[in-house]
């Protein structure tokens, strides 16, 4: 202990030196970071600002923004109440001028309405919940795309790209829509379900059913009675596996799985199933593996932001941390710099007007905000889910073509003995 | 149509035996303490965590870990017994329901740092073979489960009715204070029985861990529903606990399938009250047992 009696007051002059304003540090910018970093849905919480502070170590490396560097205020939103708490404290505390979060779209709906109350801008990446944007508000960015989009997307390629794969007519195809009762599954189920009906394609079964089950046996017998072709499901973790556990002990024998993200895109997926997840399909936020999709210039950043997170978490960057980072690295390299400040009023400006074509960022979306007075103002339009695979433990992108990195495989899937 | 109705009914006799499982210690603890113990689901938890650790460290398979799941969780029990449950033995219930409430947010909380949220799951030789009964299917490890569970039954309903420990445990239940008028001591009585209620729920943590995923809240999913069987079958009735798990696996599976996967508790519940409305003791229960102190 004696050794730092010394240092710690040497310290401390010279971070009140800094702090006092020194010649050569410009201040940072503190962005407010609203995830839940603990409680039930820390896991993807802290996922996805993993992904995010990545691109803020790589921007500050980069020579920061406007010149400064870049650092987080963090709020823990366990909770919808918590995220109203820690947004009101990181607004009028901490004053920062942009929030960013939050991952789960119950607390984004809670913690955006301080925001928008206070003119601070929100910056959401990874909450999908169609109302986040539906409310009309003017300081509210999403980068990713809505629940909505996940159930049309499922069914748009099942009648475009699976049908003449299977070698059937679209409208001769018998499908089932199956998803969990909460807002989540509720939302994507029916969408799938309204945008079959427009395409005019038959739906045997819609089954909404508890993601807190513990058993979907008498789920799969009805679908068993209705002998669907394709079945798109809806699906937390313990329910998606259960689902397809069940799936194969009671023999039920579809063509295909179409999963709209949560579980069917978590790698616990396939590491409870191995060879059994082969074939599923998985409609979610890309993680793109081949940069040559890309814009050429995002190239080098993508292999340095995937090199990066692997070094720090000993694994590779899934969908999550991807999608917080790409929310993270528009912010900062487009958003503030266009802004040259800080000022929400500027912010809401330069968002406004970007204009990235599709292929432009690194999940392959482009930017455009729709403007106020549209009816999904603030949500990014030139976003879309697309579609993978899992091959032999990876999810590659098999549609749309222009980012397709294999061809689609097991389709239609083999008998479970087979496999 | 028999053969969809059979399945059914297998499906849910199959399912049943899983809350017959769960249930069989809560009704030893719950009947013999009285205490509502709501880390019943949590200890559940921690038997299929250290299934899961067994097996991925040590390449133990899940049927073997058995001899050393279920004493460490007999231990377990003593512990949670004479640090947390013994001394609030004496207090009002609703003090004792927030004690095993904090109990059981503790574990979940503990075992989320320990082990991070991560959605586990556990191999074993048979976890992915099916059985065909005539035309029947059904998943291995779920017939051995369902086996287990029959065979914890019927041991332990001989303890309680050959030795004189169960004996002692029964008139416990039937009138706690002429029991220590007889000389029983009753909080060793009370010590032992929680004990045995958490190495039971050791017994169904090593077989389901091949079934379900394991995550810290996986206690939540089941521990209403064990609630449900015991009250149905009776407070402290182990027969009542094993026919009561089956009849509640084999309403949610018909219900599921009749009427929609996402009315099968509601339908459950429906009928619980119904039974608890006739026979406020429960199927099993001994008359008047619902209102011993």
């Amino acid at each position: 202990m004696r050794k730092y009696v010394l240092v710690i007051p040497l310290m401390l002059a010279c971070g009140l030196w800094l702090a006092a304003g020194s010649p050569y540090a410009a201040e940072p910018i503190r962005i407010g970071a609203l995830f839940p970093y603990t409680g039930n849905l820390a896991k993807l919480g802290n996922e996805t600002f993993h992904g995010a502070d990545i691109a803020r170590e790589w921007i500050n490396r980069h020579g920061g923004v406007l010149g400064r560097q870049v650092e987080w205020v963090k709020g823990d939103a366990v909770d919808a109440k918590a995220a109203v708490g820690e947004a009101e404290r990181l607004i009028t505390v901490e004053k920062v001028s942009v929030l960013f979060g939050t991952y789960s779209s119950s607390l984004s709906l809670a913690a955006s309405e301080v925001a928008e109350r206070h003119k601070v801008i929100y910056w959401e990446q990874g909450a999908i919940a169609d109302k986040i944007t539906a409310r009309g508000f003017q300081y509210l960015f999403r980068t990713c795309p809505r629940a909505s989009s996940f159930g049309a997307i499922a069914v748009e390629f099942t009648a475009q790209d699976l049908a003449p794969k299977l070698g059937m007519k679209a409208k001769e195809m018998k499908i089932a829509i199956v998803h969990e009762d909460t807002l989540y599954g509720t939302s994507v189920g029916t969408a799938a379900q309204e945008e079959a009906k427009e395409m005019g394609l038959n739906v045997v079964a819609t089954e909404p059913y508890s993601a807190k089950a513990v058993d979907l046996s008498s789920l799969i017998m009805k679908l068993q009675a209705k002998s669907p072709d394709v079945v798109i499901a809806t699906s937390y973790m313990t329910d998606a596996v259960l689902f397809w556990r069940q799936a194969k002990e009671l023999n039920l024998q579809i063509k295909a799985l179409v999963g709209t993200g949560a579980g069917h895109g978590m790698m616990d997926f396939y590491e409870t199933f191995g060879k059994y997840s082969d074939g599923v399909f998985n409609v979610d936020f890309p993680v793109i593996k081949d940069p040559r999709v890309l814009d050429p210039k995002l190239r080098p950043s993508l292999s340095e932001f995937r090199e990066a997170f692997r070094r720090k978490h000993g694994r590779d960057a899934a969908v999550h941390a991807t999608a917080g980072f790409v929310g993270a690295m528009v912010l900062f390299q487009q958003v503030i710099p266009k802004a040259g400040s800080l000022n929400p009023e500027e912010l809401r400006k330069a968002a406004l007007s970007l204009n990235i074509p599709a292929g432009g960022t690194w999940q392959g979306w482009g930017v455009k905000f729709a403007p106020p007075g549209h009816a999904a103002a603030g949500q990014n339009l030139q976003c879309f889910p697309m579609v993978m695979q899992w091959q032999g433990g990876q999810l590659y992108i098999v549609s749309p073509p222009k980012f397709k990195e294999k061809e689609m495989i097991m389709v239609p899937l083999p008998s479970w003995d087979k496999r | 149509m028999a053969s969809v109705l059979g399945q059914l009914i297998l499906n849910g006799v199959l399912l049943g035996g899983i809350y017959s499982l769960i249930s069989i210690g809560l009704t030893l603890i719950f009947g013999v303490t009285r205490i509502v113990n709501f880390a019943h689901g949590e200890f559940l938890m921690l038997a299929m965590y250290i299934t899961f650790w067994l097996n991925s460290l040590q390449g133990i398979d899940p049927y073997l870990s058995f001899v050393v799941v279920v004493p460490l969780l007999f231990v377990a029990g003593l512990v949670a017994h004479r640090l947390v449950i013994h001394p609030i033995l004496g207090a009002p219930s609703y003090m004792q329901i927030f004690i095993t409430v904090g109990l059981s947010v503790m574990l979940q909380n503990l075992a989320l740092f320990l082990w991070k949220a991560d959605f586990r799951s556990v191999d074993s030789f048979c976890s992915s073979s099916t059985v065909k009964i005539v035309a029947l299917l059904c998943g291995a490890p779920k017939l051995i489960a369902f086996a287990a569970s029959a065979l914890t039954t019927a041991a332990l309903h001989l303890f309680l009715k050959k030795t004189y420990l169960g004996k002692a445990i029964r008139a416990v239940v039937q009138d706690r204070e002429a029991a220590q008028l007889m000389g029983i001591d009753i909080h060793r009585i009370y010590l032992l029985t929680f004990g045995l209620g958490c190495a039971c729920v050791g017994v169904a943590g090593t077989l389901m861990a091949p079934i379900y995923t394991v995550f810290p809240t996986v206690g939540v999913y089941f521990v209403l529903t064990a609630f449900v069987v015991v009250v149905l079958g009776g407070l402290g009735s182990l027969p009542g606990a094993f026919l009561g798990g089956l009849v509640i696996g084999v309403v949610e599976s018909l219900a599921g399938f009749f009427v929609s996967p996402q009315l099968k508790e509601a339908i459950y519940f429906l009928i619980f009250l119904a039974v608890l409305l006739v026979r406020p003791s429960g199927l099993f229960g001994q008359i008047g047992a619902e209102e011993l102190g």
